[in-house]
C-alpha cells in the first residue's frame, strides 16, 4: 500500500515537472496579460480563433525572435492577478485593461514614446491619446472603445403609442404609458447601478444634467446640485417602479438580455449591443437614439476605452532591445489585417484611423458610431483618484436607493478625493 | 499511558517534522508576509513601501462601512455555521439508519461539496434570478405560483439566501464529520442503554454527542474559519451591494484592494479578522478540549 | 385466533375507508371550480372618451358585443379610463374595453381528453376504485384476523389498498396545481403565441367546457382574459384521503405507528435529495440548451426543447479535458502528500506524550485562519523563490499545505476513539511502532481516514483563488480556473459554464462512491475507547 503510494507520488511529481514551462534560450520573452472581452478572446489568442491559427502562433511565425508568454485573464481577476504581480516586482511586460493612473505614480510605466513606432502612435485617434495623459506624458495607448447611447425595441414603444424620450420629463411619460400598456410586464427603462458599472449610470445622468466628475478646470467636482439632482432622478425613475426592480445588482449584461427577450423597453449601452443581441440568439428591432438629457441642457455620448500599457524591466539585459520588441508586438496588434478581425469580433469601435476603413467596409453602422464616438465624453481616468471616485459614486447611487442621503455622500466624497 | 517505555523524547517531534515543515514554509510564511505588509505603505498599485506604524489599522478602523461590515460578518458566521451543524447532526442521525438506498443518498449528499464554490454560487444566482431564474420557471411550470416572484427584493432578503446558499454547501461537510463519528460508536452501548431504559433523547446526549464531539469540534472549528473567511458566495451573488449592506469582511477587504485600491487597510483588515478569529476558535478549543480531557 | 377487539377495529377501519372515499366524490361534484372569462379586451393608447379615435374603437367594440348577444350570451361592455396628466401638462388617456361573463364547474366536469389534470383525477379516481375492491376483497372472511395471521392473498390485497390510496393522496397536490397551470399559466402562453403547438386542440376543449362549444372562432380573445378560482375546499380532499390512508394502513399492519416512523425516515431522506439535487437539474438542463434558452424570460421549458449534445464537444475543444488532467495531478497529489504528512502527526498526537502538543495544534489550526485571498502576496512570492510559479506541482505543495489541519485533527480524533489495546499487542508481539501504525491503527481507522482523504481531495479539487494568481499558462490551468473563460465579465455562457461544471463535480463523485464502502464499515468489533 505504501509502496504504490509513493510510486503514485513519484509519477504525479514527474508529471507536473515536465508540465512545468522551461526557460528556453529564446533571446527575448515578453509575458503579456490581456483581459478577456467576450466568448471569442481567449480563442483568438490562444485557440483557433484567428483563420484557424491564434495570435500568439502567427506573431513568433513572424517575429521568431521574440517569444510571447501570453495570458488571457478574467476581467473578475486581472486586477489580482496584475496586483499580485507588481507587488512581487514580477510586472507583465505588456498589460491591457481599464485604467492606467494607479500605476503611474509609483513610476511602473514606460512612456508611450521609449517603445512605440512613430508611425503607429500617430495613427491613433489624438482624442484618444489625451485621455491617457499624465503631467504631459502619455502612459499608454488605446487598445479598443465602445460609445454607449439609448437603445430601444421599436415594436414595444410602437404598440404603447410612446415617442422615443429625448428629455428627462418625456422618459418618465414614456416610462408610465409603458406601464400602463403592459402593465408592468414590460420594464420601460433599465438602470445598472452595480458595483461594476455605478459609475457609468453617474455619468448618463450627471452628464445630462450639465454636472459630471470635474469641473471645467479640471478639478473634481462631485457634491454639485446638478449631480445631486441627476442622482435623485435617477433614484426616482427606480423608487416609480419605471425600471428593471434590483438595480443593484442587475449588471448590464442582466439588462441587454431583458432587452433581448423583449422584457425591457430601452437602455442604455454600448454600441455592442446588436452583436451581443444576436449572439444570444435574440431576434428585437432595434433603434438608436441620444442619451436624454434633462430639459434646456445637452446630453453627452459616453465613451468607454481600454488601454494597453508596458511596465518598466530594469533587470532586462538589452532595455533598448526590449523596448523594440515590445513595438513590434504593438505593430503586429494594431496591423489592419489582424486589429480590424480582433475589434469587430466582440462589436467594439476602433481606436486607430488605418482600421476605419476596413471597418466600415465589412459594416456601415460602424460609420454611424465612430461620429457619435466623435462626440464622447470619457471618464477622468487619467485622475490618480478615479478609482475612489468610481467606486465612491457608486456608493453613494446604492445608498440612495436604500433611503440614502445623496448630498451627505457626495460631500463626503468630495472631502476625501479633493480635500 | 501507552506508550512503550523506550521512546526517545525526540521521536514524537520526528513523527510531527513532515506535517511542521508543510505548514510552516507554505502557510506560515505568507502569514508573516501579511504581518509586515499590515504595517507597510503600499501604494494604490500594489507596490510596498516603507514601516507606517499602525495607520494602516487606524484607517481600517475608520472607514464608513467598518461597523455594517463586521456586524454582517458576526451573522454570517454565526447563522451558517450554527443552522448547518444542527442540519448536518440530523442528516447524519437519519443517514445513519439502516434503510433502502441509503448508499445513494449518501452520494447525493456529498454533491453540494464536490461542486466548487465558484459554481454553486453561480447556479444559485441563476436559480433565483428574477426574470429567468430556474426556481421561478419551476414553480410557475408546476402551477404553485401564478406569478414569477422577484425572490431578491432587498437587501436583507439576498443576505439571507446567501446564508442560505452558505449553509447548503457547508451541510454536506458537518453531515460527513459526524457520520465518520458515527459509525465508530459500538452497537452494544445503545444495546446496553436499551436494557436499562434509555430512551432517545438520553441515548443522543448520553451516548451519540459525547462519541462525535471529537468530530463536532473539529467541523466546527474549521467552519467557523472557513465561513469567515469565504468569498464566492457573498461575491458573485451581490459583490457586496448595494453599499456594503451585504458585504462580510474578507469580500469587503477584496473590494477595498481591487476596486477602491485601498490596500493598506485592507492588509490591516485581514490581520484584525485574523485576531478574531484566533480568540474565538481558541476559545471554542480551550473549553471544548478541556471538556474532553474532564471525560 | 378470532378476536373481537380486531374485528371491531377492523370494521370501523373498512367503514373509514370508505367515508373517506365518499366525502371525496362529494367534493369533486361540487362546483369548485370558479371562472371569469373576460372575451374581449381592446386597449387604445392616446385615445379620450368622446374623441373621434374613441367613437371608433367603441363603435369596434359594440359590434363585438352585439355578436355575443346574438349567440345568447349576457354581453357587459366595461369601459376603463386611465387619464394621466403628463409632463407637458398635456393628458394622456389609456381606454380598455372588455367584455366578460363567468361559470362554476366541478372538478369531474373537467375531465376531458386534452386536459393534463384530467388524466390525473382520472388516475385518482381508478386508484379510490382498486383501493376499495382490494379493501373488501382483502377483508372478506378474514376481517377478525390479527394482521400477522393473515394469508398471503389477504395481505396483498389489503396492501395494495394502502398503496393505492397513499398514491391517490400524493396525486391531490399534483391535481390541483396542474389545474392552475392549465387554466392560467398555460393558455395565458398560448394566448401571448409564445406557444403554439396544439393551440387549436386545447382552445375548442376549453370553449366545449366553458361555452358549450358556442364560441367558435372567437374562442381565442375570449380566453385572453380568463382566470380560474378554485375554492379553498378542495383541499379538503387531503385530509379525507388521509383518513382513509390510516385507515388501510391499520387494516394491513394493524397500527400506524410503526409505519408511520418508517415513511417519516424516507419523506426526510427524500426532502433532503430532492433540495441538494435541486441545482444539478438546473445545471444539467441547462447544459444541454442552445444559447437564446438558456435565458428563458416566460418561464416556458423545464427541460430544454432540444438538447444540444454539442455543447459537450464544444467545451472539450475549449481546454476542459487538460484542465481536469491538471486539477487530477493536483488533487490527487495534495491528498497523498498531505495524508503521508498527516498520519505521522495525527498518530503522535494521539498516541505520544510530549511537551508542546497543545501549541502543535494551535499551531496547526491557525494555519486556517488566513483566508488564501490575503495570502496570495506571500504565496506568490515564495513560489517565485523557489521557481515554482505556474506549475502544477506548486499548486500540489500549497494545497496540501492547507489541508494539514483538517488533516492532522481528524485523524487524531479518530485515533484518540480507538483503543490502543490491539496496537499494543501488535508491539508485543515485535512490530515496530511503524507496524503498529500500518498494519493495526490505519485499517481500523478506515472510515476516519477515507473522510480526511475524501475531504483534503475535494478542497484541492475546489480550490481556485491560488490557482488564479499562481498559474499564467493555460495548459497549467486547473478546472476551475479553466472554467471562467465561460463566465466573463461580458457574457456568461451559462450553457458552457454549467456543461464544463457538471464534468468537474462528475469525477469527485465517482471517487466518492468508490471508496463509500470504506466510509460505511465502521469498525467491526470492539475496539472503541469508553
Amino acid at each position: 500500500m505504501k509502496k504504490t503510494l509513493a510510486l503514485l507520488l513519484a509519477l504525479i511529481m514527474m508529471f507536473s515537472l515536465t508540465a512545468q514551462t522551461a526557460f528556453a534560450d529564446e533571446p527575448i520573452t515578453l509575458d503579456v496579460i490581456i483581459c478577456q472581452y467576450g466568448p471569442n478572446t481567449n480563442d483568438w489568442f490562444l485557440g483557433k480563433g484567428m483563420d484557424g491559427s491564434n495570435f500568439v502562433e502567427k506573431f513568433e511565425a513572424a517575429n521568431p525572435d521574440i517569444k510571447l508568454n501570453l495570458e488571457v485573464v478574467s476581467w473578475n481577476d486581472v486586477h489580482q492577478v496584475v496586483d499580485t504581480r507588481i507587488a512581487n516586482n514580477n510586472a507583465p511586460d505588456i498589460l491591457n485593461i481599464d485604467t492606467f493612473s494607479e500605476f503611474v505614480p509609483d513610476g511602473l510605466l514606460m512612456p508611450v514614446k521609449d517603445y512605440c513606432p512613430e508611425d503607429l502612435f500617430n495613427d491613433f485617434f489624438p482624442a484618444f491619446i489625451a485621455e491617457s495623459v499624465i503631467d504631459d506624458t502619455v502612459w499608454a495607448v488605446p487598445d479598443l472603445a465602445s460609445a454607449r447611447a439609448l437603445f430601444y425595441n421599436v415594436d414595444l414603444l410602437e404598440n404603447a403609442g410612446v415617442e422615443v424620450p429625448t428629455t428627462w420629463a418625456e422618459l418618465e411619460d414614456a416610462c408610465q404609458a409603458i406601464i400602463d400598456y403592459y402593465n408592468g410586464d414590460v420594464y420601460p427603462w433599465g438602470v445598472d447601478m452595480t458595483t461594476d458599472e455605478g459609475q457609468a449610470c453617474f455619468a448618463y445622468y450627471a452628464w445630462g444634467n450639465g454636472g459630471g466628475f470635474v469641473d471645467a478646470d479640471g478639478n473634481w467636482a462631485l457634491n454639485t446640485p446638478e449631480n445631486v439632482e441627476a442622482v435623485k432622478y435617477v433614484i426616482s425613475l427606480v423608487n416609480n417602479g419605471f425600471t428593471n426592480p434590483n438595480p443593484a445588482t442587475e449588471t448590464r449584461y442582466d439588462l441587454q438580455d431583458m432587452f433581448s427577450a423583449g422584457k425591457l423597453a430601452m437602455l442604455l449601452t454600448t454600441n455592442q449591443l446588436p452583436t451581443y443581441v444576436s449572439d444570444k440568439g435574440g431576434e428585437v428591432k432595434m433603434a438608436t437614439a441620444g442619451i436624454p438629457a434633462n430639459e434646456g441642457k445637452t446630453g453627452s455620448s459616453v465613451g468607454v476605452m481600454d488601454r494597453v500599457m508596458a511596465f518598466k524591466d530594469d533587470s532586462a539585459p538589452d532595455q533598448a532591445k526590449r523596448n523594440e520588441a515590445i513595438g513590434k508586438f504593438l505593430k503586429f496588434f494594431y496591423d489592419p489585417e489582424n486589429y480590424v478581425g480582433w475589434v469587430s469580433m466582440e462589436g467594439f469601435l476602433p481606436a486607430v484611423n488605418s482600421a476605419v476603413e476596413a471597418l466600415v467596409a465589412s459594416d456601415p453602422s460602424f460609420g454611424a458610431w465612430l461620429d457619435v464616438l466623435g462626440t464622447c465624453q470619457f471618464y477622468p481616468a487619467a485622475k490618480a483618484e478615479w478609482a475612489t471616485v468610481r467606486q465612491g459614486v457608486t456608493t453613494v447611487e446604492q445608498e440612495a436607493l436604500i433611503g440614502g442621503d445623496i448630498q451627505a455622500g457626495l460631500d463626503a466624497l468630495q472631502a476625501e478625493v479633493a480635500g | 499511558m501507552n506508550s512503550p517505555l523506550n521512546r526517545r523524547w525526540w521521536e514524537p517531534y520526528l513523527w510531527l517534522l513532515p506535517s511542521m515543515l508543510l505548514i510552516s514554509v507554505f502557510v506560515i510564511f505568507p502569514i508573516i508576509i501579511v504581518f509586515k505588509l499590515s504595517f507597510s505603505e503600499i501604494s494604490k498599485a500594489g507596490v510596498i513601501g516603507g514601516y507606517i506604524g499602525f495607520q494602516n489599522y487606524k484607517d481600517a478602523v475608520n472607514l464608513p462601512a467598518f461597523k455594517t461590515v463586521m456586524l454582517n460578518t458576526f451573522w454570517w458566521v454565526v447563522s451558517v455555521v450554527g443552522s448547518s451543524t444542527l442540519l448536518g447532526f440530523i442528516i447524519a442521525l437519519v443517514f445513519n439508519q439502516k434503510f433502502k438506498g441509503r448508499k445513494i443518498a449518501r452520494a447525493i449528499l456529498v454533491f453540494p461539496w464536490a461542486t466548487s464554490l465558484v459554481i454553486q454560487a453561480s447556479v444559485w444566482n441563476y436559480i433565483i434570478k428574477y426574470e429567468y431564474g430556474s426556481l421561478n420557471s419551476v414553480l410557475l411550470n408546476l402551477g404553485v405560483i401564478k406569478q414569477a416572484i422577484n425572490w431578491r427584493s432587498s437587501y436583507q432578503i439576498e443576505f439571507i439566501w446567501e446564508c442560505g446558499v452558505g449553509i447548503f454547501v457547508t451541510v454536506p461537510f458537518v453531515a460527513f464529520c459526524v457520520l465518520s463519528g458515527l459509525q465508530s460508536i459500538d452497537e452494544s452501548y445503545y444495546e446496553a442503554a436499551t436494557v436499562d431504559g434509555a430512551g432517545f433523547w438520553d441515548k443522543l446526549f448520553k451516548i451519540t454527542l459525547p462519541m462525535v464531539r471529537p468530530q463536532l469540534t473539529v467541523s466546527t472549528v474549521l467552519n467557523i474559519i472557513y465561513v469567515f473567511n469565504s468569498f464566492p458566495i457573498v461575491y458573485t451573488m451581490t459583490k457586496g451591494a448595494p453599499a456594503h449592506k451585504t458585504d462580510t469582511m474578507i469580500t469587503y477587504l477584496y473590494m477595498l484592494s481591487f476596486y477602491e485600491r485601498k490596500k493598506g487597510p485592507a492588509t490591516a483588515l485581514s490581520v484584525i479578522g485574523f485576531l478574531i478569529l484566533c480568540a474565538c476558535s481558541g476559545l471554542y478549543m480551550i473549553t471544548v478540549m478541556r471538556k474532553e480531557e474532564e471525560q | 385466533m378470532n378476536n373481537p377487539d380486531v374485528l371491531k377495529s377492523n370494521r370501523r377501519a373498512l367503514i373509514l375507508i370508505v367515508i373517506g372515499l365518499a366525502l371525496c366524490l362529494i367534493l369533486l361534484s361540487m362546483p369548485l371550480y370558479s371562472f371569469s372569462a373576460s372575451v374581449y379586451t381592446k386597449k387604445s393608447p392616446n385615445t379620450f372618451v368622446g374623441d373621434e379615435k374613441y367613437q371608433q374603437v367603441r363603435a369596434e367594440v359594440e359590434a363585438v358585443a352585439e355578436d355575443y348577444r346574438a349567440k345568447g350570451h349576457e354581453a357587459v361592455i366595461g369601459e376603463d379610463v386611465l387619464e394621466r396628466v403628463n409632463s407637458k401638462g398635456k393628458t394622456t388617456s389609456l381606454i380598455t374595453f372588455t367584455i366578460s361573463e363567468s361559470f362554476d364547474r366541478s372538478p369531474l366536469s373537467l375531465i376531458r381528453p386534452g386536459f393534463n389534470a384530467s388524466y390525473v383525477l382520472g388516475t385518482m379516481l381508478a386508484l379510490f376504485a382498486l383501493a376499495l375492491v382490494c379493501a373488501v376483497l382483502g377483508s372478506a372472511g378474514t376481517l377478525a384476523l390479527e394482521h400477522h395471521f393473515l394469508n398471503k392473498r389477504a395481505s396483498l390485497l389489503r396492501g395494495t389498498a394502502a398503496v393505492a390510496l397513499l398514491l391517490a393522496l400524493l396525486l391531490v397536490p399534483v391535481f390541483i396545481l396542474m389545474n392552475n397551470y392549465s387554466f392560467s399559466r398555460q393558455l395565458g402562453l398560448y394566448n401571448a403565441e409564445l406557444l403554439t403547438e396544439g393551440k387549436d386542440a386545447l382552445f375548442a376543449k376549453m370553449d366545449l367546457l366553458l361555452f358549450d362549444g358556442a364560441m367558435g372562432d372567437q374562442i381565442g380573445t375570449a380566453l385572453n382574459g380568463l382566470t380560474m378560482e378554485h375554492s379553498g375546499l378542495l383541499w379538503m380532499l387531503l385530509p379525507c384521503l388521509l383518513v382513509s390512508v390510516l385507515a388501510a394502513v391499520q387494516l394491513r399492519y394493524g397500527s400506524v405507528q410503526s409505519s408511520a416512523a418508517k415513511a417519516m425516515l424516507y419523506f426526510f431522506v427524500v426532502i433532503v435529495c430532492l433540495v441538494t439535487l435541486y441545482p444539478y437539474y438546473v445545471m444539467t438542463v441547462t447544459a444541454f440548451r442552445s444559447n437564446a434558452e438558456t435565458l428563458d424570460m416566460y418561464f416556458l421549458h423545464l427541460f430544454p426543447t432540444k438538447w444540444i449534445w454539442s455543447n459537450l464537444s464544444d467545451i472539450i475543444h475549449r481546454g476542459v479535458p487538460r484542465y481536469l488532467l491538471n486539477s487530477l495531478l493536483v488533487a490527487g497529489g495534495a491528498t497523498v502528500l498531505a495524508m503521508l504528512c498527516g498520519i505521522p502527526a495525527a498518530y503522535a498526537m494521539a498516541r505520544m506524550r510530549f511537551k508542546g502538543k497543545k501549541a502543535f495544534l494551535g499551531f496547526v489550526i491557525m494555519s486556517q485562519m488566513f483566508s488564501p485571498v490575503v495570502l496570495l502576496i506571500g504565496i506568490s512570492q515564495l513560489m517565485n523563490t523557489l521557481h515554482l510559479n505556474d506549475s502544477v506541482l506548486g499548486l500540489m505543495l500549497i494545497n496540501a499545505a492547507f489541508n494539514q489541519a483538517f488533516a492532522v485533527w481528524l485523524l487524531r480524533g479518530t485515533f484518540v476513539a480507538i483503543s490502543p489495546e490491539m496496537e499494543q499487542a501488535a508491539l508485543i508481539d515485535g512490530c515496530g511502532t511503524f507496524g503498529a501504525l500500518t498494519r493495526v491503527l490505519i485499517p481500523m481507522a478506515a472510515p476516519g481516514i477515507v473522510t480526511a482523504l475524501i475531504f483534503v481531495f475535494i478542497n484541492a479539487w475546489n480550490e481556485y483563488t491560488i490557482a488564479t494568481v499562481l498559474i499564467s499558462t493555460a495548459a497549467n490551468r486547473p478546472i476551475t480556473v479553466g472554467i471562467t473563460q465561460f463566465s466573463s465579465f461580458n457574457m456568461i455562457e451559462w450553457q458552457y459554464l454549467f456543461a464544463a461544471s457538471l464534468v468537474a463535480t462528475i469525477p469527485v463523485v465517482i471517487l466518492f462512491m468508490s471508496i463509500e464502502k470504506h466510509l460505511t464499515s465502521g469498525l467491526t468489533s470492539g475496539g472503541v475507547k469508553g
